[in-house]
């Protein structure tokens, strides 16, 4: 009888707990390796700086897919200009702390405050952007994000005094320290930020009135959502959490080219990521993210006469899975779950 | 979309109210003079001879831009890459043949290289847009077509990142280029000299363009391809081949960017991201005037290349890219469908 009791009670306080990570947009299982991920790099093979640094890098992609997914996935409109949003919140973000007194601007304040400026920027930015884009659809407005895009990356090139051009800028770092570890935890805590934020918008009533304007303006017009409210709003948020990665990018890396960080082929990787992981998840990019970089490293350092070859593979992968399985990974592992169930129901 | 009156207004009176309809045009064409006679004091007859080059070749890439989305329904992200392919396939062709030729001495055969390389250029542009089609495209066509035009750019997009980083991991980041096509003194024209390759350059860009023209209105193919742009389902019932003649545009296409990309390779090198920049002149072109409209693209590449020159002369090169862009998106805004309208099917719906 005590026994259970107490079993029940155990019973009611693991439910709790999954109806709290539900809510918080984590399965227990994902939540599990979210916990592994974490604690990885306390651990030998794992903890050897060049891995960390992989980490890191898995982070920063996994958590571009989560704010790059919740426009793409939900309101149907591929942000073209994605990466000049997060390029904006890295320059910015890098001015602003910027001490270099050679440069026009020279506040010098601290990177942990300026990253938010930078994010504020670029959600500013993206405000525009989306009321830019209010009229247009599908291809137009992916069209007037990438012409966005340009023109931003362009300024960038061109605005010398404050940026210093194609000669790239060096903002400094978070921390002065000779270890990876650090950062890999701001960027961790960044993507479950970012990853559980959204989560809690695209949960709410706010999340189904972005998928109705997804699926059909019109209809979504008709039964009363404002799309003009909505549709702004997905941006801003979007490009807030590029603007603030992009303060990580700056202050983690140390050096800033508007090539390297703004260019279109950097919004295709993240777009990859996104589309293998699954459309309309979020999480679907978190987890092709982590396997995906290691992959890539990995055949980035045994494969060192083949330049490139790992973008090629991206380019093949994402065209294979949009041709074939345009589900991703997140719809293989949804039907993947409901066979197990069906196959436990059976027995 | 508004559809064109039919009754057009004959008397003097009404003419302004045609003006009035046709706002977007006769600003743009208005912008256009003053900007043309402004870099003409500027800049002289190099200047002017500049626009015509680079319009020409603007237009040829965006009227394959403008065919593949009137036809297909596809927003072509990897046409910049079927110029870089013409460039890399104008280079290996012309250089060994021009030293086989020059050991000759003959000059008409020196004479016929560049062409040479260039026709072998549209040869394989149209190889490989026939490849493209039959692997990519057409197992999504057939698989569904819903979401078409998204699907089919999110598509483009992934092969050009193919097709950049596989040139780059086959051939090396490094540039390949020629100094110039023909060894040949510049030729004097209105005070000005000028070089012969590019005279070659915007004579090929008209030819190409003129027989493209005569190809799509004169032969009974051509007007299959415009029956399939305007009604694909109507071009089915009469009985044309809707999968030969999909295949068949895409071809043309690739071929038209890979010309040329062949027929500029003394001003753009042969490298794995040379098609960038074409990429974003002829999108500016296409958006300008309108996705799918053909006929507007040819006139539409001048216009951009105006913009561009004109940036040039009195903002300084760096603005190049960010002039232009600015005035697409005004465009985007003020006229989403291009300003003379595109009267494509589906661009809407999607």
């Amino acid at each position: 009888m005590n026994s259970t009791a107490t079993y029940e009670e155990n019973k009611t306080v693991w439910q709790r707990i999954v109806s709290f990570l539900n809510r918080l947009g984590f399965s227990p299982l994902g939540f599990g390796l979210l916990i592994l991920v974490a604690v990885m790099p306390n651990f030998y093979p794992f903890s050897q700086e060049y891995v960390i640094r992989w980490l890191i890098m898995g982070a920063f992609l996994a958590a571009q897919s989560v704010a790059f997914d919740f426009t793409a996935g939900y309101i149907n409109i591929v942000n073209f200009g994605f990466a000049a949003l997060l390029g904006l919140g890295a320059y910015t973000s890098g001015i602003f702390a910027n001490t270099t007194p050679f440069l026009l601007f020279a506040p010098g304040l601290s990177p942990w405050l300026t990253i938010w400026i930078g994010a504020l920027m670029a959600g500013l930015v993206g405000f525009i952007l989306g009321i830019l884009t209010l009229r247009l659809r599908g291809i137009f407005a992916a069209v007037m994000a990438w012409f966005v895009g340009i023109a931003l990356m362009g300024l960038v090139n061109n605005l010398t005094d404050l940026t210093r051009g194609p000669l790239g800028m060096n903002p400094v770092k978070f921390i002065e320290t000779p270890n990876n570890l650090p950062y890999f935890y701001i960027i961790l805590a960044m993507m479950v930020l970012i990853y559980v934020t959204l989560k809690l918008v695209v949960g709410s009533n706010i999340g189904l009135a972005f998928k109705a304007i997804g699926q059909n303006p019109d209809a979504a017009r008709a039964s009363g959502i404002n799309p003009t409210k909505y549709l702004v709003f997905n941006f801003t948020l979007s490009a807030f959490f590029a603007g603030l990665l992009g303060g990580f990018y700056a202050h983690f890396f140390g050096s800033l080219t508007p090539s390297t960080l703004m260019h279109t082929s950097k919004t295709v990787e993240v777009l990859a990521i996104a589309y293998i992981g699954g459309r309309g998840s979020l999480w679907g990019g978190i987890t092709i993210a982590f396997p995906f970089v290691f992959f890539i490293e990995f055949l980035r350092s045994n494969l060192s006469s083949l330049p490139g070859l790992h973008l090629v593979i991206y380019g093949v992968l994402m065209v294979l899975i949009m041709i074939y399985y345009p589900a991703g990974f997140s719809g293989f592992y949804f039907w993947a779950a409901a066979k197990v169930k069906a196959l436990f129901k059976k027995s | 979309m508004a559809t064109k009156t039919s009754e057009r207004p004959k008397t003097s009176v009404d003419l302004i109210t045609r003006l009035k309809d046709n706002l977007p045009v006769v600003l743009v064409s208005i912008f256009s003079v003053i900007l043309f006679i402004l870099i003409g004091i500027k800049g002289g007859a190099p200047q002017i001879f500049n626009i015509i080059v680079t319009g020409g070749m603007w237009a040829l890439l965006a009227t394959g831009l403008a065919l593949v989305f009137g036809v297909m329904n596809i927003p072509h992200f990897a046409h910049g890459e079927s110029f870089m392919v013409g460039a890399y396939v104008a280079y290996f062709v012309f250089t060994p043949l021009n030293q086989f030729f020059l050991s000759t001495g003959s000059k008409l055969l020196i004479y016929s290289g560049p062409f040479i390389a260039i026709i072998a250029a549209g040869l394989v542009g149209s190889v490989l847009g026939i490849i493209i089609e039959k692997l990519v495209f057409a197992p999504l066509r057939h698989r569904t077509k819903e979401g078409w035009i998204m699907n089919a750019f999110l598509l483009t997009v992934g092969l050009s990142f193919i097709l950049t980083n596989g040139t780059n991991l086959i051939l090396g980041p490094n540039f390949r280029g020629i100094p110039r096509y023909f060894d040949v003194k510049p030729v004097e024209i209105m005070g000005a000299f000028i070089a012969v390759d590019r005279i070659v350059a915007a004579g090929i860009a008209i030819v190409t363009i003129a027989i493209l023209w005569f190809f799509l209105r004169r032969t009974k193919t051509g007007r299959a391809i415009r029956a399939v742009s305007q009604d694909e389902t109507g071009a089915q019932l009469v009985g044309i081949d809707l999968d030969f003649i999909q295949t068949l545009t895409f071809s043309l296409a690739t071929a038209m960017a890979a010309i040329s990309g062949a027929s500029l390779l003394f001003m753009f090198q042969a490298y794995p991201t040379v098609g960038v920049t074409p990429l974003y002149f002829s999108w500016y072109v296409v958006m300008l005037v309108g996705l799918g409209n053909i006929a507007g693209a040819i006139v539409g590449g001048f216009i951009v290349a105006l913009l561009q020159s004109g940036t040039q002369l009195f903002i300084g090169l760096s603005w190049q890219s960010v002039v232009p862009t600015v005035v697409m998106i005004l465009v985007l805004i003020l006229a989403p469908s291009g300003i003379f309208g595109s009267e494509v099917k589906g661009i809407q719906e999607q």
